[in-house]
């Protein structure tokens, strides 16, 4: 398995290759929004700090931001429901090893080379502002790594199963769309989750949304002390992912029969 | 000019003709327009229960921005963005050649010949919700005023053209790339909120280099009396310049392209 893994990574960072600039634009589109948001905050932060969230707080709010979003978004609904209409799956199921490995080492090789940009982006910008510089923390890198593995999985099967919706409805880029706006707010895009209404606050904290970046960023800017908000917050992301495997699981099987049955 | 239009028309009766084969599409694009709104919105309440104004805008100040901001989108994503990924794999295959044989500027030719006509329930949409927030700002805008936004709105589309054909043009260089309209989108993204929100070199970007802040920002101000009624006639020099500017080079880039095919 090591060794399929490590041909899927390179013939996909291979391909990625190719679209240099492609992944360049969408990087900058990953780019644009937290800086958008950040640039709001920063001029209604200018009277002072909001629920304790001050104008470097923001500063490195987003900027975390944008490298977890970059690390852990995934883009397989989109690729799935194309596959699934037009009909791509079936060499994918022709060959013998399951579609889904595919996919998550095209995640691994893309994350790599865009999460790299962005770190080395954000290294550059905190030579010169100190506003957005980390303390250089072991304890804290690696919990934010933990972190990030584990939010990247979720939102990776996340998207992966509605995805999978294609073989119900034709509307699964959608859905995932939908997904993603209601994740603005619950997952803390455009604002810190301490800074929502506490009615919206309380939802992103049953659902899965905080795991997805709120708690990855905020174990990475130090946000979240202390080991009962650290183990909360693993223990989340724990049970969602493994709620999302299952999720995913159902959908494949059941959909796959499904599949056969349309195709003949 | 008599026969472009003629030759639109016909394209457009098309497009229509077989976009009405698909109506539920019409339904999902005014749920996905209501949606995208309320998210819109949700976002400004929520930078207004921590402050009073935003760049010196009320809040229903700011929804009326958002609303030309969704007219605008409407008009993008029902005539401009249907036709790009089209243009990009044209240049690529060299099938361009059959488009730039026919008897019609290319450039309008290529821009306008696809119509994506439910997404301009944006525009209705759009303008409702600005016209709302008027009302909830209890303001009634004068006739020199509205005068003044119909110029600035009608120079405002006239400049996301102009955006939208300099990168159509990049086409010509970055071959490879096919999601060029991403850039725009990303871009126009800083448009949602007024220009003076934001820092100082953004802004400068904004007003002078990414002509961004006259799409909106400046519609909405003639519109609720922030700046005066000349605002519009400003509004249409801009545009004018900037579609000179991408006509330019439109231009350059199709040289280029028949120096590359011979």
């Amino acid at each position: 398995m090591i060794r399929t893994y490590a041909a899927l990574i390179r013939n996909a960072w291979l391909v990625d290759l190719q679209y240099r600039a492609a992944i360049g634009l969408w990087l900058l589109w990953g780019i644009t929004e937290p800086a958008i948001a950040l640039g709001i905050w920063w001029a209604i932060a200018a009277s002072g700090p909001i629920d304790g969230y001050a104008r470097p707080d923001f500063a490195r709010y987003f900027f975390a931001l944008m490298l977890v979003n970059q690390l852990t978004i995934a883009w397989d609904s989109w690729y799935l429901d194309r596959w699934i209409r037009e009909g791509d799956l079936n060499f994918r199921l022709a060959r013998p090893l399951n579609p889904v490995h595919e996919s998550i080492a095209d995640n691994i090789a893309y994350k790599a080379r865009s999460g790299g940009v962005i770190l080395g982006l954000w290294l550059l910008v905190a030579a010169i502002w100190p506003a957005v510089r980390l303390p250089l923390d072991p304890t804290r890198w690696a919990l934010t790594a933990l972190a990030v593995l584990l939010s990247a999985a979720m939102r990776f099967f996340i998207s992966f199963t509605t995805g999978l919706l294609a073989f119900w409805t034709t509307r699964a880029s959608a859905i995932m769309e939908l997904h993603a706006g209601v994740g603005l707010f619950l997952a803390g895009r455009v604002a810190p989750l301490a800074l929502l209404p506490p009615a919206l606050a309380s939802v992103a904290g049953v659902l899965w949304f905080r795991g997805m970046i709120s708690f990855p960023v905020e174990v990475l800017t130090g946000g979240v002390q202390g080991a009962a908000a650290l183990q909360r917050g693993f223990t989340e992301q724990i049970v969602w992912l493994v709620l999302w495997f299952g999720a995913y699981r159902l959908a494949w099987n059941r959909g796959i029969r499904r599949y056969g049955a349309v195709g003949g | 000019m008599n026969r472009a239009l003629r030759v639109l028309a016909a394209l457009w009766r098309l497009n229509i003709a077989e976009e009405l084969q698909y109506r539920a599409n019409f339904v999902a694009s005014v749920f996905g327009t209501v949606f995208w709104i309320g998210t819109a919105l949700l976002t400004l309440a929520l930078f207004f229960r921590h402050t009073t104004l935003l760049g010196g805008w009320t809040y229903w100040e700011v929804v009326v921005l958002l609303g030309v901001f969704n007219a605008l989108t409407g008009v993008i994503e029902a005539v401009l963005r249907p036709g790009i990924g089209q243009l990009a794999s044209e240049v690529r295959s060299g099938r361009l050649d059959l488009v730039l044989s026919r008897p019609v500027d290319a450039q309008a030719f290529v821009s306008f010949r696809q119509l994506d006509v439910w997404r301009l329930t944006d525009v209705v949409l759009g303008l409702g919700l600005a016209g709302y927030a008027l009302v909830r700002l209890g303001h009634v805008p004068s006739p020199l005023q509205v005068i003044a936004f119909a110029a600035a709105l009608a120079s405002a589309v006239v400049m996301v053209y102009a955006i939208w054909v300099a990168l159509m043009s990049l086409a010509f260089w970055f071959v490879a790339v096919e999601n060029l309209s991403v850039l725009f989108d990303a871009m126009y993204e800083g448009a949602r909120y007024p220009v003076s929100a934001y820092p100082g070199a953004l802004r400068f970007i904004f007003v002078y280099l990414l002509p961004i802040a006259w799409t909106t920002t400046i519609p909405a101000s003639a519109l609720t009396g922030r700046l005066g009624p000349e605002i519009g006639l400003a509004a249409v020099g801009v545009a004018v310049v900037a579609f000179a500017l991408a006509r330019m080079l439109w231009r350059q880039a199709l040289k280029r392209y028949t120096g590359v095919s011979g």
